[in-house]
């Protein structure tokens, strides 16, 4: 019970780094309002997000519909909500069933774990490892990212699902590299030096003596990735190779919209505001941190 | 040097044998029937099959790999023993192949049993050959048998006596089964390397023809917006660098951070919004009739130019700012401004210099960044790109076209980076490769 009160203490000093800089709060503020919308979606919203009503279609904001409605007539506050959902919330696997975090969280959870593992495998042992691992990561990073995703989701087809394993494949490379940097520097601690000593096996190295001390750079550019996952999510959508329709995905509606931009702009404006902002704030939280944390080094 | 631009060169050509690698597994690992996809839900299981034989999908993977990047004609022309020749109607830009029998372009066909010939005139007329066929060969078996090129551009495998299938109607769905009778097909192409990525599923037409106009119009595209974004987003970036804290910096650092941090569409969306659907004193779209329309109504390319600029400007910008910074820090600088030089020569002649190298090495390293942003351009306006080229490829399962117009992009990709790493060691003198 004696160590429990300074971890506590630790997660307060760096929360108080948030609070230090102005840009990360404004990020953050932007953020958890996406976060509270996408998770009180049944709470703060009124209407279905795919209920149609042809009586009102294409209307502007008003007191019934505060967003207005889109060219079906589909309240467009309740598919903004509930479209930060599927970015944010859950991960639909099948119809039914689904796994909370949402598309982005998971596809960079999953990506880092990749990364980080063939990071520290290629950093640590170096070698022939190093070699082969360095050189299909190159080569998957000569892919332009839009690239990537097109052939990914055109061999495997458009689902949440697949959307998860793309991003996951398109960001496992970046953080390898990141890592094994990481790695190739804090192998030449002392500490490492003792714990090779005193005989600690090559796992225990790898991910209890380095990947906690390299953890600080690795979130940061996780929050960036977040914010690269929501922003390419919402590009496939965009370019039809999104979530299926009718699910309310901003990237889809943002492309729904954009056929009928001349009739009706508030269908394009808000899917497209909401996945701007988000990004932008996301931006902004990991710009302020990475800003405050430097200036404490 | 030279060595270090053949070490680079060297290391280009294995990244781009990985990549070829991977966009075939890609896209060969994709799970449905490429057939069944193309001939549409009506064709009958004979038809797939006698299709899936003639696009040469029952060969092992490693030799379709082959066939792609290198082409099957060499390995074809060995079987059938004749040289095998290209030929392209200068009309409908149709391929066919033939092989140079002592000088007369021939292809074959059997029908009914029997072997027709097809001789290719002097004039470019084609005459029907139905004179009993004389070329059989017999395997140890006692089989007769004969390689040749048939009507629909395969190295075939006849076989007397052996009955072509009877596989219904010769046309199903888009497009048409050829049926030629043969035993064994190999699909005839040059290869990816030779210039010749295969024949487009979704035109009919060759892959290399389309594709060279595609990225022609994409590279006038990213062209232009490059001449128009570098030189404004340096000089926006140096006043912000000089006015670091000051009002001016903060519109320009929060602007360029929005700009950059929102998706590429948004930006797009935005601008048609304003100039096409409010002002409406710009076409929201680029609607292009013919290969040369480009040039004639350079109006419909201000809102795609415009739009790449501005996902560029604030990247640009803000490296360009933080370079400038840090030079302007610097201790030389310091020591310009306690001799009393001047301030335009202090900024012009001792740190622009040195802060411009950094971003123009990151401006050539960010083109993967650039070319997502012209995916989405020409797919927002409609532009005939290589990236709407792509996209509809993707959409349509063309997997030829796709692969070849992924292998191109990837090429420019590594290619310009092998360029800003050739300037780069130009530019800065304190980088010597040994």
């Amino acid at each position: 019970m004696t160590t429990r009160p300074s971890r506590w203490k630790k997660i307060r000093e760096s929360l108080s780094i948030l609070w230090q800089s102005k840009v990360a709060v404004i990020g953050l503020i932007i953020v958890l309002f996406w976060v509270f919308a996408a998770v009180l979606a049944p709470i703060v919203t009124t209407y279905d997000p795919n209920a149609e009503d042809a009586q009102a279609r294409n209307q502007g904001p008003s007191a019934e519909h505060w967003l207005g409605t889109d060219h079906k007539g589909r309240d467009l506050w309740s598919r903004v909500a509930y479209g930060g959902q599927i970015v944010l919330v859950k991960w639909p696997i099948t119809n039914d069933f689904w796994i909370p975090g949402g598309v982005a969280i998971w596809g960079v959870l999953i990506a880092l774990a990749i990364g980080c593992t063939l990071g520290l495998l290629s950093g640590y042992y170096g070698g022939w490892i190093d070699e082969v691992v360095m050189r299909i990561l190159d080569a998957m990073m000569a892919f332009p990212t839009i690239l990537l995703y097109l052939i990914i989701i055109a061999a495997i087809g458009a689902s949440a699902t697949n959307v998860v394993i793309a991003i996951m494949i398109a960001g496992s490379p970046g953080i390898a590299r990141l890592v094994r940097s990481l790695t190739l520097d804090i192998r030449t601690r002392d500490y490492i030096a003792a714990a090779e000593t005193r005989g600690e096996p090559g796992l225990w190295m790898m991910f209890v003596e380095i990947l906690p001390n390299a953890r600080g750079p690795i979130i940061i550019d996780a929050m960036l990735r977040v914010g690269y996952a929501i922003f390419s999510i919402g590009t496939l959508g965009f370019l039809g190779l999104g979530l299926p329709p009718p699910n309310p995905d901003w990237g889809s509606m943002v492309q729904a919209g954009h056929q009928h931009i001349f009739t009706n702009p508030w269908g394009v404006i808000w899917p497209t505001v909401a996945i701007s902002s988000l990004v932008v704030g996301l931006n902004l939280l990991a710009d302020g941190l990475r800003e405050e944390t430097l200036r404490y080094q | 040097m030279a060595k270090f631009i053949a070490q680079r060169l060297l290391s280009m050509l294995l990244t781009m044998l990985i990549v070829s690698m991977a966009v075939f597994l890609i896209s060969e690992l994709a799970p449905g029937d490429v057939a069944r996809h193309i001939l549409g839900p009506f064709a009958t299981p004979e038809q797939v099959k006698l299709f899936r034989a003639q696009l040469g999908l029952n060969e092992p993977l490693t030799l379709r790999y082959v066939n792609w990047l290198f082409g099957s004609d060499w390995r074809a022309s060995r079987l059938v023993g004749h040289p095998l020749v290209r030929t392209k109607d200068p009309r409908s830009g149709q391929v066919i192949w033939w092989a140079n029998v002592d000088g007369t372009l021939t292809r074959w066909k059997m029908k009914d049993g029997k072997i027709i010939t097809y001789r290719r005139q002097q004039d470019g007329t084609v005459e029907k050959d139905e004179s009993p066929f004389t070329g059989w060969k017999t395997d140890p078996e006692g089989q007769e048998y004969f390689w040749g090129v048939d009507t629909a551009n395969h190295a075939t495998l006849w076989k007397k006596g052996v009955s072509e299938e009877k596989v219904g109607p010769a046309s199903a769905g888009r497009a048409a089964v050829e049926q030629t009778g043969g035993v064994e097909y190999i699909p005839l192409q040059k290869g990816l390397l030779r210039g010749d990525p295969g024949v487009s599923f979704r035109t009919g037409r060759p892959v290399a023809d389309t594709l060279f106009i595609r990225v022609r119009n994409s590279l006038l595209l990213a062209g232009i917006a490059f001449v128009v974004v570098m030189p404004l987003a340096l000089a926006l970036g140096v006043i912000a660098g000089l006015n670091e804290g000051k009002l001016i910096d903060r519109v320009l650092t929060i602007g360029g951070l929005t700009t950059t941090a929102s998706p590429n569409f948004a930006t797009g969306i935005f601008l048609i919004l304003i100039f096409a659907s409010w002002l409406k004193i710009l076409p929201g779209a680029v609607v292009l009739l013919d290969d040369k329309a480009i040039f004639q109504n350079p109006t419909m390319l201000i809102l795609p130019v415009a739009t790449l600029t501005l996902i560029e400007l604030g990247y640009v910008l803000r490296i360009t700012r933080a370079s400038m910074v840090e030079v302007m820090h610097e201790p030389y600088i310091r020591t310009a401004f306690l001799k009393g030089l001047p301030y335009p020569r202090i900024v012009l002649k001792h740190a622009l210099r040195n802060a411009l190298m950094a971003p123009i090495t990151v401006i050539m390293l960010h083109v993967n960044w650039l070319m997502g942003g012209i995916v989405v351009v020409e797919v927002l306006f409609s532009f005939p790109g290589l990236g709407q080229y792509l996209l509809d490829s993707a959409l349509f399962n063309d997997v030829l076209a796709m692969e070849a117009g992924a292998m191109v992009m990837v090429a420019l990709a590594v290619g310009t980076q092998l360029v800003a790493d050739i300037i780069y060691t130009f530019l800065n003198p304190r980088i010597r490769y040994t």
